[in-house]
């Protein structure tokens, strides 16, 4: 079934590329904003940063009181938020369509005009609340920190993917009010943002509102630094050892993987799928259903625009099983694959599922925005939504072959071990 | 900058109504024709009383739910696995207090497979031996997994000092490692033979139907589903409270770097006589945004936590008001004492302000929350299991918009009363001396 979700797009004279989606079955529009600044834009001290200032936009602007911004289109019946992520960080707020000025003109006020009510105060506040959050998710979680490992064995010192989303502590406790100011002046821009409306609106309509209340920002950017060229994979494992108490033994096996948007990377997450991406993959077949030595094992592709993406197994071990045997299965499985390629039973159930997902994703209207955001900003190309299938379902045996053998070789694997060792917390990298 | 705009009143709008019909073995089927939505959702409920359960077998309910797609008559467990991945198919599995909820997501064009495969699980599983001593691991797995999360295992320790010991609500849905090592194979297919079946059971499907003629489909697979020796399931009954309930437990987990805080009290369903609209206000007002009143303290004014929260959580007979969130260690006692402080203070009254936030919240959102088929599926699957009329979604959004101020305060006095039951998940060593002399009731500790 070939996709049509309509796609109008525009870009204002500041640079603010817009796209808009009627779809008139719900009441609702989806305002969504991403901003080109992630977790890959921050240097070396001031990790953290770009999540830390995604808190800071809900604590007022301009026209707008500190904690407004939720209150005001909670009350109009807004469902709103916002995410940072490695290659970015989003906005968002779904309204009644009568609410869709309101929830525009209080967009616009904080991505233009933020630093008018920025405090020290609020940023200290933020602070503890972000840093909370890290605990909450990362340290107070079993296995919470073992992505944070998977990325810096993955990624070598300095690349943009080395560190966490999250930050450090130290480099929290660091930030001051004028990194703040710096950071906004640098990357809070019309031209370095999209914004998508999707829902109950006609195009002009919503063109004509985005220009009301954002063609008064200013166009100031910097020049962006291009993309980092693709990043081989590794050329030698690597393993880092956690001992700590945990329910059970858990491997996580990484590998570097083609930048988003190539046939490569979905041809690599097809790989992945027959390794352990679905119930009926063969580590699972293996590990989980034959010789009941793993009671878990789940594989994902994650889809990185700056020089390399990030692939993962994730496998629980059961009590009593050898993590040194479930790796050398791991790498026996992926010589196969490499060797004989995916049945064809594997091949149809992972673009099946692919499907069912992609699918699933664009039945809600918030998930249609972020995407057609995703593609605008990160590809240039929001049409993507109708045409992502194709690429997926023109997968072939022999390319998934040729990214096994490519990406997914076993001496560039990156093994973060979390072991259970009820004593004590120590590291052996 | 231009000045702030006004906003225009929503449009008026109604929950989906499905259509009704009547399977060929009697189960009632609803469906939603809901245009645009291309992945279609499906859900099977079977109404069934978890404290029908044998003492010595809890557990068993959502071990046989796990089982169903593990191997069937007609296909071997892998075979299973294949055919539902090659078609599209995400199926799941699992019990609540008032039954078995099946839930199926899948493209338009693979349904009738995908029908007729979850009439074999239903109907047909065959439960190998080898599949059922793996589920059983996974779950004893998954305890420990439990164990170690600190909100789950606060949940857990909730429900243990909340109800009463004898009421089965106040142990593991899914069984503890006690009772499920006592579960076989045998006891499994018993419990699958007497309790699954099509009598009082419901079909939900939700989607984009163009093209399709679901009734002629589903009744060619559930329509022929049998189960010769089910036995109806009793009414559903509200859980006992503990008479010893109002106390504060300390679970040790050492080394913690936050506490793990869940504060509950019992509550209603949502067929409470005195009506269930206030209950969602009620809660948003007081934990359900960074604005509500525990976290414009304990996030904004402090910064002691990412955020707490409230909710009345209604089962389908009974319920709690919990409220739950994590702190940094450092404050545990001055957080907790702030926050029985807001939930205490809230007996006394909200303000018109708040009743008006809450009912805009509650009513606007509405439209955006069901604007799925898996949302439509979900809220029609349990309005089925719970016994609420089709209607209900609509009529308490009405209520909702028409509560006054007096409805607000009498729905939260009603269930907070002052009696909480506090779980404190996190290091004892700290947390002890930091709550002691500072939060009423008795003060215990329990190992993780």
């Amino acid at each position: 079934m070939p996709l049509d979700y309509p796609v109008h797009r525009r870009t204002l004279d500041n640079g603010l590329r817009v796209v808009v989606s009627p779809d008139h079955t719900v009441p609702n529009v989806t305002v969504n904003l991403w901003v080109g600044v992630g977790s890959r834009h921050e240097e070396a001290g001031r990790t953290g940063f770009a999540h830390l200032f995604e808190h800071l936009m809900f604590q007022g602007s301009r026209g707008v009181r500190s904690g407004e911004h939720f209150e005001a289109l909670m009350a109009e019946g807004g469902r709103l938020n916002a995410t940072t992520w490695f290659d970015r960080t989003n906005y968002f707020e779904t309204v009644p369509t009568g609410a869709l000025e309101l929830a525009l003109w209080l967009e616009a006020d904080r991505h233009g005009h933020l630093l008018d009510a920025l405090t020290q105060e609020n940023l200290d506040n933020q602070r503890d609340v972000v840093k909370e959050e890290k605990r909450q998710r990362y340290d107070n979680q079993p296995y919470g920190t073992a992505l944070i490992d998977v990325y810096a064995a993955v990624f070598p010192e300095g690349h943009p993917y080395h560190h966490p989303t999250i930050g450090s502590m130290a480099d929290l406790d660091a930030a001051s009010l004028e990194d703040v100011h710096a950071f906004f002046r640098r990357y809070y821009a019309p031209d370095n943002t999209v914004l998508t409306l999707c829902g109950d609106i006609a195009p002009e309509e919503g063109f004509t509102l985005v220009e009301r209340y954002f063609g008064g920002l200013t166009a100031r950017a910097e020049e962006r630094r291009p993309d980092l060229p693709q990043l081989e994979p590794l050329t030698a494992p690597v393993r880092v050892e956690r001992r700590e108490k945990v329910p059970n033994d858990r491997l996580h096996v990484a590998f570097r993987l083609p930048v988003d948007g190539t046939d490569e990377l979905v041809a690599a997450t097809v790989a992945l799928d027959c390794l352990a991406g679905l119930s009926s993959s063969r580590l699972v077949r293996r590990f989980v259903r034959r010789e009941q030595s793993a009671t878990g094992a789940h594989a994902t592709a994650w889809g990185f625009v700056d020089g390399v993406s990030l692939g993962f197994v994730v496998i629980d071990a059961a009590p009593d099983a050898d993590t040194d045997a479930l790796e050398a299965g791991l790498v026996e499985e992926l010589e196969r694959l490499a060797q004989e390629g995916p049945t064809e039973a594997e091949l149809e159930a992972s673009i099946a599922q692919a499907e069912r997902a992609w699918l699933s994703a664009l039945a809600s209207q918030e998930e249609r925005a972020d995407l057609l955001s995703r593609y605008l900003l990160l590809h240039d190309d929001p049409d993507v939504v109708n045409t992502h299938l194709d690429r997926v379902r023109a997968v072939t045996a022999e390319r998934v072959v040729e990214a096994t053998r490519r990406w997914l070789r076993p001496e560039s694997r990156a093994v973060v071990a979390f072991l259970d060792d009820a004593e004590g917390a120590e590291a052996v990298a | 900058m231009s000045a702030r705009p006004a906003v225009r009143p929503p449009a008026p709008w109604a929950f989906p109504v499905p259509e009704e019909h009547r399977l060929p073995n009697g189960v009632r089927l609803l469906v939603h024709d809901l245009p645009g939505q291309y992945v279609l959702s499906m859900r099977v409920v079977v109404p069934s009383s978890l404290a029908t359960e044998d003492p010595e077998l809890e557990g068993i309910s959502s071990m046989t739910a796990r089982l169903l797609d593990e191997g069937t008559a007609e296909h071997s467990p892998e075979e299973f696995a294949e055919l539902m991945e090659r078609h599209g198919m995400a199926l799941g599995a699992g019990v609540s207090d008032g039954g078995l909820l099946v839930d199926l997501d899948v493209p338009q064009a693979h349904l009738p497979t995908a029908a007729r495969l979850v009439t074999e699980a239903l109907a047909t599983p065959v439960f190998p031996e080898p599949e059922v001593r793996r589920i059983l691991r996974s779950r004893l797995a998954e305890i420990e997994q439990e164990r170690a999360s600190a909100a789950h295992r606060a949940a857990r320790e909730v429900a243990r000092t909340m109800w009463d010991p004898a009421d089965r609500a106040s142990r593991p849905a899914a069984g503890s490692a006690e009772t499920i090592g006592r579960i076989t194979r045998e006891a499994v297919a018993e419990h699958h033979a007497l309790r699954v079946g099509p009598r009082g059971a419901t079909v939900v499907l939700a989607g984009d139907l163009s093209g399709i003629d679901p009734l002629s489909v589903l009744d060619a697979t559930l329509g022929q589903w049998e189960a010769p020796r089910q036995v109806p399931a009793p009414p559903p009954l509200a859980p006992v409270p503990a008479a010893d309930r109002a106390r504060v437990v300390v679970v040790d987990r050492p080394g913690s770097v936050q506490t793990e805080i869940a504060v509950a009290c019992p509550g209603p369903d949502r067929s409470t006589p005195f009506g269930w609209a206030p209950h969602p206000v009620a809660s948003f007002v007081v934990g359900g945004s960074p604005n509500a009143r525990v976290d414009a303290v304990l996030r904004e004014e402090k910064g002691y936590t990412y955020g707490i929260r409230s909710a009345f959580r209604p089962r389908v007979a009974g319920g709690s008001f919990v409220t739950s969130g994590s702190v940094r260690s450092e404050v545990t006692g001055e957080a907790v004492g702030l926050l029985l402080g807001i939930l205490d203070d809230a007996r006394d009254g909200f303000t018109a302000a708040e009743l008006r936030s809450g009912v805009d919240f509650v009513s606007k959102t509405a439209p955006g929350r069901y604007a799925t088929a898996d949302a439509v599926a979900d809220e029609t699957a349990a309005l089925a299991l719970e016994g609420l009329p089709l209607d209900f979604t609509t009529r308490n959004l009405a209520a909702v918009a028409g509560l006054a101020l007096e409805d607000l305060d009498a729905a939260y006095r009603r269930a907070a009363t002052g009696e909480w039951t506090v779980v404190l998940v996190g290091d004892a060593e700290s947390v002890l001396p930091a709550v002691e002399g500072r939060l009423p009731g008795p003060v215990s500790t329990v190992a993780l």
